[in-house]
């Protein structure tokens, strides 16, 4: 603001005896400097030697905003009714209102000229302004989005979303650079995927931008918005590549590649753009998050201490606090200073996922569900939440509520491959083989389309499931495909090699299904499935009697069912884990914990 | 097989030599160490101007510095530092620096991290993960070092197949780098999967063929290629004495095994490696002082070398001290968790202690090691025999039987296990193979017999006990109360068909045993009394019999007809 006005300036001039002009000047060079005090004491004076004109009453009410005095300088302005008649005077009456958290009676003031406002068409209003603005010189030009941001910004506070994405919206459709309105609808997830795009579309970018930076403009947006709602890759245009270094689009990169389950590449990359700018704030939720991911307990401590000693009120300081507690499995100090985070900033999603978390990963349904429906309702583009609610009532056997809110995810990102997988689950879960077939292969298709070098180790759970419902519709060959290609991903997994000697068992080739069986125990020694499929298998080559017959067979399908699920399970958690950006990986691997301890159990 | 006389020993030197300079610039120790072994055994003189051309070539100056930093490093052992030095650059010497190290330093770790218990819980392997993902994504660009590699790396994680397949393309890249070919060998199965290998012709592939045929327990053919070596100019390598040695102590030939080591032991007195397999050696003999002996010789060379912990441990199990053997092998598996000799002997301990699942442990970690290890296997299936679970002891019998077929013990326990779970006809199958194959333990026979007597097979017992008496007394090894059975069974056998002259024969040695005693003395009675009545059907039936005997016999036809001569003898004595 203080800027804009500073270019304005120069225009004014009112002559009295005292050159007030040269003092005008002096203020706005203080409030430059950030000398605030001087400004105030100056700007006071100007008023009474102009005798109260408009102008200087607003400059003097800006040095009250400036030293922090909203009170005084909302008074100020209100009691002459400056607000009423000036849009400048009114935006700034508001913003000290806001900033004393007192949303309604900023929202009063703002309301009073609404009428005024909205009545003249646009270009008539505008030209009204630029008139008002040579009469006064006060710095009035695009006041309009301004205000519809502040507006945004208090019915946000006030808890009332829709109304304050509207408001956004409309502030960015009056002044496409108006980032600050693009950023709040983003990075709060108040829109989904389709709207996001729906919205840059209809961007009055044409009639607002010079031809030359309509492209920058657009690929700028473009570059931050979704990444999580789908495997993909953004390419940069050839005009533009000196933005390749730019960190902001440099952390989308890192994103994007943290939402492709590409974690060593994000993590350089994060690791990089913080050597360069520790305290980057964009990158920072992204980068506990993949030290989550990565397993890096030790880094996230000394970040945790240092981002607390340096931006206590900062939600991500205590944000990496609690990941670091979860990570390390203390969920009682995480939920603590995730819950700070929470109420430092309410609209900060990734805590409010990682809070649900670290109920999930400790087997507390129940408020795990309580804290992802709170996030649902502050992150309502968001599809994370609404996954992570379907995964807790897959969890606690529910399965057709599951359903309901997988489908709901799927509404808000229709190509998420985890949604996919998840609904995958739920039908093989329901003994719904081909319909599981059809979403674990789509969603590998989806996670294909991306054209990685290598697949990620995070779908080594999909593929695995890929071959249990091919095992069911007695795809064996496929089957056995599919586990393979697990084992290269991910080799040493002990459930893969059961899930092959299984396939071996019911094909009849016992003597490989004996050599599996051995492995997979030999790696998790207490497993009872194996345990068991071992000894019949092994009696079975023994007697070089047909494989497993009759009941024999159906018992160890039973079995197997329920070893079915360690993949799953896992993945599912850890593939929320994946999906919500910042926020933690880790209970992902706490509930495939879980996952496993319940199969054991099982067999 | 090219013959080896026919290569220029020149070139063989020079490619020693080459190997040698190679491989300690990579810090692979044990390649340089054997590269250097052989060359120093073959006395041929090259031309040091080919060396220096070889030596100074200019990828031996790219990035110099960082690269002898790095090695400095390594050396040591601190092998972060010397991995972060050499990091992201091109050339492959430094990348391979990296690589090594960083595989090391991960290797180390998780020694210092492993707790003390046997077997490992369920360890991280994320790290190695992202090496094979590393590596891969240049795999096109490797060299013979980084292919090799990439090939351990695999094979930790357990990818046989493709870890043979780079393997193999590393050592056709680089064929004089030892450690390539000896952790091909590991990975071997068997040998038809050896043949089917597309291997280069190169000379270290017949010591490489040499060497998988020892694991594979050819022992001939491994032998003739080592003394082909020894022949040609090698013979002063204590690779290929101590190499020799182990091929006849797999063959039992524990005399010449013996010899060899004892040469081994004057060529190169402070050698600590394959002294373990020595230890066995006298541990079999029970060679007491001589064990003592090289435990405190080796005890004096190095306290903490794998092999000496092993010699120790066997030293101690000779004398019983079950408990402090297996402290000694648990700490070769502290210095190496990949030593197998130690897992297979701690699960032998274990054993000896009664502590059934910790061997069951020891004797998986050793098969875990190497497949091939048929001790293991055959412990597995003792011990779960123990455990009454038969079918188990079945597989882990018959996969030891398949790994050294020509031995009887494995074939007797499999025989056994058949027996237990009554499948009899099986049984006899084993009993009458491990005969066949020359029988260690001399119980086959006597246990055939036990059986032809429960299927009430008499004939065929009868001939079996005939036969298992002949066998025990060439032998000079009697065990009493079988002999005594057996007689007994003769006697009982030969009275229900009234061949009173072999009864009478057998009875009497029945009275000889005090088990028997009485019985005998019922059957002499009998005999007695009906030789008095009149002896005319005789002669004509024993003809018979015998003729039946002789043909009925399967298990060695050429015996029974001593049989045939002996007894009439004492037919003629005994009256």
């Amino acid at each position: 603001m203080a800027g804009e006005s500073g270019c304005q300036v120069p225009e004014s001039q009112t002559k009295g005896k005292l050159n007030l002009d040269r003092l005008k000047e002096i203020v706005k060079k203080y409030i430059d400097k950030h000398h605030y005090e001087s400004a105030l004491f100056w700007a006071d004076k100007i008023v009474s030697l102009s005798g109260g004109a408009v102008e200087d009453i607003y400059w003097y009410a800006q040095t009250l905003y400036h030293t922090g005095q909203y009170h005084r300088a909302a008074t100020l302005l209100c009691s002459r009714k400056l607000d009423r008649h000036y849009a400048a005077c009114r935006f700034l009456a508001a913003k000290c209102h806001f900033e004393c958290k007192e949303w309604q009676e900023a929202l009063n003031i703002l309301d009073m000229a609404e009428v005024s406002l909205t009545k003249p068409s646009f270009l008539q209003s505008s030209i009204n302004q630029l008139s008002m603005d040579a009469d006064d010189s006060l710095p009035i030009r695009g006041i309009e989005s301004s205000i519809s941001l502040l507006r945004g910004r208090i019915y946000e506070a006030m808890d009332n979303r829709g109304l304050a994405a509207d408001c956004f919206r409309r502030a960015l459709q009056q002044d496409v650079y108006c980032f600050e309105a693009f950023d709040l609808l983003v990075s709060h997830h108040m829109m989904s995927a389709q709207e996001e795009q729906d919205l840059l579309k209809t961007l009055p970018l044409v009639a607002q931008c010079p031809e030359d930076e309509m492209e920058l403009v657009r690929f700028l947006y473009q570059n931050r918005l979704k990444k999580y709602d789908k495997p993909g890759t953004h390419s940069i245009p050839q005009s533009l590549s000196p933005l390749l270094e730019n960190v902001d689009v440099v952390v989308n990169l890192a994103e994007r590649r943290y939402y492709n389950c590409e974690f060593q590449k994000c993590h350089k990359i994060t690791s990089g753009v913080l050597s360069k700018d520790p305290y980057n704030s964009r990158c920072l939720p992204l980068h506990v998050a993949v030290l989550v991911e990565l397993k890096k307990p030790n880094a996230l401590f000394y970040l945790g201490h240092k981002l607390v000693d340096f931006y206590p009120n900062k939600p991500v300081s205590w944000f990496a606090v609690g990941c670091y507690y979860l990570l390390t499995k203390n969920f009682e100090p995480a939920r603590r200073y995730l819950s700070k985070a929470t109420t430092l900033e309410k609209t900060f999603g990734p805590a409010w996922l990682a809070y649900g978390h670290s109920f999930a990963a400790d087997n507390e349904h129940d408020q795990a569900m309580a804290a992802y429906f709170t996030a649902s309702q502050i992150m309502k583009g968001c599809h994370l939440p609404v996954l992570y609610i379907g995964l807790e009532y897959g969890l606690t056997s529910n399965a057709k509520l599951a359903e309901r809110f997988f489908t709901l995810a799927q509404s808000i990102a229709p190509d998420d491959p985890f949604v996919l997988h998840e609904m995958g689950v739920i039908a093989f879960q329901n003994h719904e083989w081909v319909e599981a077939e059809r979403y674990f292969k789509e969603a590998l298709s989806r996670i294909q389309s991306v054209g990685y070098q290598h697949m990620p180790e995070k779908w080594e759970a999909l593929l695995n499931n890929l071959g249990h419902v091919s095992r069911k519709l007695k795809k064996y060959e496929e089957a056995l495909e599919y586990h393979r290609q697990a084992e290269l991903l991910c080799p040493q997994n002990p459930s893969t090699y059961s899930a092959i000697a299984y396939i071996h068992a019911l094909t009849g080739n016992n003597s490989l299904a004996v050599d599996f069986f051995h492995k997979a125990l030999g790696l998790r020694r207490d497993d009872a499935f194996s345990t068991t499929m071992l000894g019949h298998v092994i009696e079975a080559l023994m007697s070089e009697v047909p494989p497993i017959v009759g009941d024999d067979d159906s018992d160890s399908l039973n079995t197997s069912a329920s070893v079915v699920l360690p993949p799953f399970r896992p993945l599912s958690f850890s593939q929320a884990d994946t999906d919500d950006s910042s926020l933690a990986a880790h209970p992902g691997d706490n509930s495939s914990m879980m996952a496993i301890e319940e199969v054991e159990m099982d067999g | 097989m090219a013959d080896i006389s026919s290569w220029d020993l020149t070139k063989v030197k020079e490619d020693l030599i080459d190997a040698y300079r190679e491989c300690s610039m990579r810090r692979l120790l044990n390649g340089a160490k054997w590269a250097a072994e052989l060359s120093s055994a073959l006395e041929i003189t090259v031309d040091p101007q080919i060396l220096m051309k070889k030596a100074c070539n200019e990828e031996y100056f790219l990035d110099f510095d960082k690269v002898s930093l790095a090695a400095t490093y390594f050396d040591l052992k601190e092998y972060d530092r010397a991995a972060h030095v050499v990091r992201d650059l091109k050339n492959p010497l430094a990348y391979f620096l990296h690589m090594y190290a960083e595989f090391l330093a991960e290797e180390t770790q998780r020694l210092d991290n492993a707790s003390d218990s046997i077997g490992q819980a369920n360890y991280d392997n994320t790290k190695l993960r992202n090496m094979k993902t590393e590596l891969s994504s240049r795999h096109r660009e490797l060299d013979g070092f980084g292919l090799y590699i990439y090939g351990v790396v695999l094979k930790r994680l357990d990818l046989t197949k493709m870890a043979v397949e780079v393997l193999v393309e590393a050592v056709t890249k680089q064929p004089l780098h030892w450690g390539a070919w000896q952790e091909l060998a590991t990975l071997i199965t068997d040998r038809e999967m050896l043949v089917s290998l597309a291997l280069p012709n190169h000379w270290v592939r017949q010591l490489f063929l040499a060497h998988v045929y020892l694991e594979l327990q050819l022992h001939e053919e491994a032998l003739e290629i080592y003394q082909t070596f020894i022949n040609t100019g090698f013979h002063k390598s204590s690779y290929l004495v101590a190499q020799v040695a182990t091929a006849y102590h797999n063959m039992r030939d524990v005399e010449q095994a013996v010899d060899a080591f004892e040469e081994l032991e004057k060529m190169d007195p402070f050698r600590l490696e394959n002294m373990d397999i020595y230890s066995n050696l006298l541990y079999v003999k029970e060679m007491r002082a001589e064990l003592a002996h090289l435990a405190h010789r080796c005890c004096d060379i190095n306290k903490y070398r794998v092999e000496t912990c092993c010699v120790i441990g066997n030293y101690y199990s000779l004398r019983s001290q079950h408990e402090k053997a297996i402290l000694y092998f648990q700490r070769a598996l502290r210095l190496n968790p990949h030593y197998l000799s130690a897992w297979t002997l701690m699960g032998h301990e274990y054993m000896e202690m009664k502590n059934t699942s910790a061997a069951i442990q020891a004797y998986r970690q050793a098969i875990e090691v190497n497949k091939r290890d048929y001790r293991a296997w055959y412990g597995l299936g003792q011990t779960y025999e123990i455990l009454k679970m038969p079918f188990y002891s079945l597989y882990y019998y018959r996969q030891a039987h398949l790994l050294k077929p020509n031995d009887s013990r494995m074939v007797v326990a499999l025989g056994e296990c058949y027996e237990k779970l009554e499948r009899l006809q099986e049984a006899k199958k084993c009993f009458r193979k491990a005969h066949n194959i020359g029988d260690v333990e001399g119980g086959a026979l006597y246990k055939l017999a036990k059986l032809y007597e429960k299927l009430s097979e008499s004939e065929q017992a009868a001939s079996a006990y005939t036969e298992y008496i002949m066998e025990t007394e060439r032998r000079g090894v009697l065990s009493h109360e079988e002999i005594s059975q057996a007689y007994q069974y003769l006697a009982n056998y030969h009275w229900s068909r009234k061949q009173l002259d072999e009864a009478y024969a057998a009875a009497q040695k029945c009275a000889e045993f005090t088990e028997t005693r009485e019985d005998a003395k019922v059957i002499l009675q009998q005999i007695q009394s009906l030789r008095s009545q009149g002896e005319s059907s005789m002669p004509a039936r024993f003809d018979d019999s015998m003729g039946s005997l002789t043909s009925s016999d399967h298990i060695r036809p050429g015996e029974p007809r001593t049989f045939d001569g002996v007894t009439p003898v004492s037919l003629k004595f005994t009256p």
